[in-house]
């Protein structure tokens, strides 16, 4: 699909390339996307007895396979240990309005998550400051189902 | 990318696991239109077809690109030519839609290249109307069948439409008169 303006105006032409498709989740992703759509953020625990988050299924550091039912719950609340500030988010954004895209260390995990901290102002983020999830009423078991927001906000 | 929220579907089940995610990848982007494509489109809307022919190897490209590929020179606009909008299928393909997202025909179709009378130059992914698909052949005589003038559009027409008269030709049909052995246009096959 493309449109082109009328000649006389500015010549740029907009073009949509759009593809929808589906993919299984695997014995690790789906438990913890169900998790998600049940309010509640999984990882999973190596043979070294880290916790992972999100859960993998396989230990990127050793690259063994790990068991699906290691299975942890974690958070929901955590730390910031690094961030970025979106000044204007896109629609494909999780956030319509200014946001920070952070690592966030959950309670109980020893690798960090990337997800969206919705904390209202440039000001209010700092590392090491505490956030917690902030959940959909309406959950399906996407990534999208909570955002991080300041602990003290809650 | 993965889709936003709204888009996912099927997953609201709240006691099944979840074992299965949709995507919905989108891609929007923009890109100035060159200027001999505007003109293309200008003349279209006029229901004139435009190309260039090249002076070094005498091919002619419609849509006009403002470089001859097979030289290797830059065309400019003293090598615009009008194009008759008559000519002969040169090749063609019967596609048998699948209905995959996006697809909104649902019974067999042809797409024919046609070979334009006069000095040449083939406009690709043609509609043939008024017979079915498997009429179609190598060799046709066809002719434009333009939209009216009030009904024309260029808004699917930009850098990358390769023959497209998408808007302002409907498609071709044939005009009855007998084919053409293939061994009398080939060396214009390009």
């Amino acid at each position: 699909m493309c449109s082109t303006p009328a000649v006389a105006d500015r010549p740029i032409s907009t073009h949509v390339i759009e593809f929808p498709y589906t993919r299984t989740l695997g014995p690790v992703v789906g438990p913890f996307l169900t998790g998600l759509r049940d309010g509640t953020i999984r990882g999973i625990r190596s043979r070294d007895g880290r916790v992972l988050v999100p859960p993998t299924e396989w230990d990127p550091n050793t690259g063994d396979a790990l068991d699906p039912s290691d299975v942890v719950d974690v958070g929901p609340g955590g730390v910031v240990e690094s961030w970025a500030w979106v000044t204007e988010p896109t629609g494909k954004h999780p956030l319509q309005a200014p946001f920070a895209f952070a690592l966030v260390r959950l309670d109980g995990a020893d690798t960090a998550l990337v997800h969206a901290v919705d904390a209202g102002s440039i000001d209010a983020m700092s590392t090491g400051m505490r956030v917690t999830a902030r959940w959909r009423g309406d959950r399906i078991g996407h990534i999208t189902d909570f955002v991080f927001v300041p602990e003290a906000g809650k | 990318m993965s889709s936003a929220p709204e888009d996912v579907q099927g997953a609201s089940d709240t006691e099944r696991p979840v074992e299965m995610m949709d995507y919905f990848m989108h891609l929007e982007y923009r890109e100035l239109v060159c200027p001999i494509v505007l003109t293309y489109a200008a003349a279209l809307m006029r229901g004139k077809i435009l190309g260039q022919i090249s002076p070094k190897s005498g091919l002619v490209f419609v849509p006009p690109r403002s470089y001859d590929p097979v030289a290797c020179v830059w065309l400019g606009d003293e090598h615009l030519v009008e194009l008759d909008d008559r000519g002969v299928v040169t090749n063609f393909t019967i596609v048998t839609p699948v209905q995959y997202y996006g697809q909104e025909k649902t019974e067999p179709f042809a797409k024919a290249s046609i070979l334009l009378d006069g000095p040449g130059g083939t406009l690709s992914l043609q509609d043939i109307l008024e017979i079915p698909p498997e009429e179609v052949r190598v060799g046709m005589r066809v002719e434009a069948v333009w939209f009216p003038e009030s009904e024309r559009s260029i808004d699917e027409i930009g850098n990358r439409s390769w023959g497209s008269a998408a808007g302002c030709i409907e498609g071709w049909r044939p005009t009855g008169e007998p084919d053409l052995p293939a061994d009398t246009f080939l060396e214009k096959v390009y």
